[in-house]
């Protein structure tokens, strides 16, 4: 390195994160998957593990008896997950006992069965928790047909969950749709964290958190904003690409897969809406973020968006 | 009261202390002279002052004490009555608490806890995986498990290791950790910082709650007093957190010195003795642990049963006239603290363990974690009585609500499970007992919640269903046994 001190004046601040001013309100967790490669049973069968591997790697690795539903989990995890919240992987071993496999480190000569008694009623009985809080309304949701939770109550014979579903209109909070490019329906969410960790740690942008506690858990702004038009989301579409479910939803897409029933749409599925005074803002970046960072006027004009899409959350 | 008694101006010795443990004694004044030493519970200003000046007038007053002890002269810990709730137990851990000054390096060094300070990490590790020991209380990274695991764990991860005092705990019903470092706070410190020095880090975290303004203050005290005496190069910071009983939660104590935005549970494994105080080997160990663990490096034998061995604090409290905390050998059962209070009403059942503690009728169990494990009791060191005027269902639906409300929101098992719970428990009151669906719920919460406040959440209501299954039975067909549910 030259002693110039150009170079050292490049070099300054390489070691503060990019990350650094950014509150997703999510735990400072380990590092998942094991540090050796190892060799184990599942289901009776032998997998071979490399290093890095959790328990769902091995599982996807064989045909298991069980379906390790595994829902919060993201195939991509170099920045996203596994957070393993809803505990829908849960697998038993004979060292550990039931544990999750989207986040346990395969260990050499370990022994996993999936299917259980007391495996598979973990798995059931999360699933079904996940879906009490969730407003099941799926033949107008968004993300009907292309919904991780959809395909997994599907895979796992769920008729009828056991302490049933969101349905009181009155206790559904309102539908944020004041985005023109993703609308956040938060009955539909799982608090998985993905979007908060694509937010943040992919994009590096700040704008989602994980805020209350409780049953209030909920994803919010780190700028404290109630709507996102409010935050400082610059519209880049990546929380709404890792949402498992209906949460966030590209306004283009709100109604793509609906079935269509006289009468019930997604936005009159909730009682409330909000945001509605934003229904003509045509950038792309929200006014909170155009203010708060962007210094000079851009030299480049932001393209509008595009007409149907525009068509159709009108 | 200490200004009462300095401002008798006589030539005494005055010095406040920590509490003895026994709330309803207190005030309490312990008067000294030539090896006999008189107790004055409830003391007035005016009784300390007369005591004052009997001791300068060459004489022990004993007129109105609750006893006299002699022992001897110049003892290190407090002497301690035949009989009376002082003598309920046994005062190994809790010996200088109510004696010694308590940042005071020179009576520290005087009792019996003193340690090597030139402690090599094989030895250290020889010694506690000789003597068995387990961590003591929820907010210990190794409760209930062998504390030399913790520490051989972190002492082969990478990194720049960490100890972590976690004082951390808002249940008031475990009173034990600001007992201790209210009281002895060097006992707990002295051993948080040879941890580090064995593990070759020179750097110790005491977390406590914002709330325990007394116990901050001692242990600021006796840690830049430790600090000057051992090593004046040891870093030793006192840390506070919320005072809310997620915060005392091992991994969200972590998040909390580490300043997060917003408390939640860390994924595990691996545990904070490979990743814990901003990725570093942590060990995370509650006061009560670190007192055992100082026994132990000093030599003294545990005691207790080999299967968990040495003593444990218990905090008496509930329908009582007063909390009490007592030490208790593991050898002994949970009824042998029953002298140290006084019961108000007759007792109906007892709930241990904290406010997700078990219930049970009998208190005869052993005072071990095994024993109390097997008994479907908690750890933590708490002994709640329950009176008979109170109602069980009650009582396990207040614990479920508490649950929902205070709980991180990081886990479905946790956050949904414990809404569900206090819903099933709502229909108990419509007329439907659903006892199957409670008890898979509750089995759900305990082996699949992502930290221990989803594991022990349900307990008191699966427990409470095991022993007093009638009683929701009763209220299912509207009527509750104690008369205090009115609302059915």
């Amino acid at each position: 390195m030259s002693t110039d001190p150009i170079w050292e004046d490049t070099t300054t601040g390489a070691d503060v994160p990019l990350t650094e001013d950014i509150a997703p309100g999510t735990a400072n967790d380990p590092p998942a998957g094991s540090t050796e490669a190892a060799t184990l049973t599942v289901d009776g069968q032998t997998v071979e593990a490399s290093v890095g591997s959790t328990l769902l790697d091995a599982c996807e690795a064989v045909e298991t008896d069980g379906d390790v539903l595994a829902l919060c989990s993201y195939d991509d995890e170099e920045q996203i997950g596994p957070r393993s919240e809803c505990r829908t992987c849960m697998v038993e071993t004979e060292e550990h006992g039931v544990v999750p496999s989207c986040s346990f480190p395969v260990e050499d000569d370990m022994t996993v069965s999936t299917d259980t008694e007391s495996a598979s009623e973990a798995r059931d009985v999360n699933l079904d928790l996940i879906l009490s809080n969730h407003n099941l309304l799926c033949t107008t949701c968004g993300a009907n047909g292309r919904c991780d939770l959809q395909d997994v109550a599907i895979e796992n014979d769920v008729e009828e969950p056991r302490y049933g579903v969101l349905h009181d209109r009155s206790q559904l909070e309102p539908i944020d749709d004041s985005s023109p490019f993703i609308q956040i329906d938060r009955n539909k969410c799982i608090l998985c964290n993905r979007c908060v960790e694509a937010c943040n740690d992919v994009q590096v942008e700040g704008v989602l958190r994980m805020e209350e506690s409780g049953g209030e858990t909920r994803i919010g702004f780190q700028n404290d904003a109630d709507t996102m038009m409010d935050s400082t989301c610059v519209s880049c579409g990546h929380c709404a690409t890792v949402c498992p479910t209906g949460a966030l939803v590209e306004q283009g897409l709100v109604d793509a897969t609906t079935l269509p029933v006289p009468g019930f749409t997604h936005k009159n599925s909730a009682e409330g809406i909000v945001g509605e005074d934003y229904e003509r803002q045509r950038t792309q970046m929200t006014p909170m973020k155009r203010e708060g960072d962007t210094r000079n006027e851009p030299r480049v004009s932001r393209p509008e968006p595009a007409a149907t899409a525009e068509d159709d959350w009108l | 009261m200490l200004e009462a008694a300095r401002d008798a101006d006589a030539s005494v010795a005055t010095a406040a202390v920590g509490s003895t443990g026994h709330v309803g004694l207190e005030p309490l004044v312990t008067a000294t002279l030539d090896g006999e030493t008189a107790f004055f519970s409830e003391c007035s200003p005016g009784r300390a002052r007369s005591v004052t000046e009997a001791l300068d007038g060459g004489t022990l007053p004993s007129e109105d004490a609750v006893a006299v002890v002699e022992h001897e002269p110049g003892a290190a810990t407090l002497p301690v009555p035949d009989e009376g709730p002082l003598a309920v137990g046994e005062r190994g851990v809790l010996g200088s608490c109510g004696w010694a000054v308590p940042g005071s390096i020179e009576d520290y060094r005087a009792g019996a806890g003193s340690l090597p300070t030139d402690l090599e990490l094989a030895d250290a590790l020889s010694r506690l995986r000789e003597s068995g020991l387990r961590g003591r209380g929820r907010g210990d990274a190794s409760a209930d498990a062998p504390v030399a695991d913790e520490w051989t764990t972190a002492s082969e991860a990478a990194g720049d290791p960490v100890v972590v005092v976690n004082a951390n705990e808002a249940d008031d019903r475990a009173a034990g950790d600001d007992l201790l470092l209210e009281g002895a706070p060097l006992s707990v410190l002295d051993p948080a910082l040879t941890a580090a020095e064995a593990l070759g880090a020179s750097d110790v975290v005491a977390y406590l709650s914002e709330d325990a303004d007394l116990a901050r203050e001692r242990v600021r005290a006796a840690a830049d007093a430790l600090v000057e005496a051992r090593d004046p190069e040891a870093s030793l910071r006192v840390v506070v957190g919320p005072d809310e009983y997620k915060a005392g939660e091992p991994t969200m104590a972590l998040e909390a010195i580490e300043g997060n935005h917003r408390l939640e549970a860390r994924r595990r494994p691996p545990g904070p003795s490979e990743y814990g105080l901003n990725g570093r080997p942590t060990l995370v160990h509650t006061p009560r642990t670190l007192a055992q663990v100082g026994r132990v490096l000093a030599g003294v034998d545990p005691g207790g049963v080999p299967a968990d061995p040495g003593t444990r604090l218990f905090t008496v409290a509930g329908d009582v006239a007063a909390p009490a905390t007592v030490e208790l050998s593991t050898g002994a059962t949970l009824s042998d603290a029953l002298p140290a209070v006084e019961p108000e009403g007759s007792r109906k059942a007892a709930c241990v363990g904290g406010v997700f503690g078990g219930v049970t009728r009998s208190l005869d169990v052993p005072a071990s974690a095994p024993g109390l494990e097997s008994a479907r009791l908690g750890t933590n060191g708490a002994v709640e009585l329950v009176g008979e005027s109170t109602c069980m269902v009650a009582l396990a639906g207040e614990r479920a609500k508490f649950a929902r409300e205070e709980n991180c929101g990081r886990c479905g098992p946790c956050r949904e499970g414990s809404k569900q719970l206090v819903d099933l428990l709502r229909d108990v009151y419509d007329g439907e007992f659903a006892d199957g669906m409670l008890r898979e719920l509750g089995r759900t919460m305990r082996e699949t919640s992502l930290c221990g406040f989803g594991s022990d959440a349900a307990r008191p209501v699966t427990t409470t269903i095991d022993v007093f299954e009638t009683e929701f039975h009763a209220h299912a067909d509207g009527r509750c046994p104690s008369g205090t549910c009115t609302k059915l």
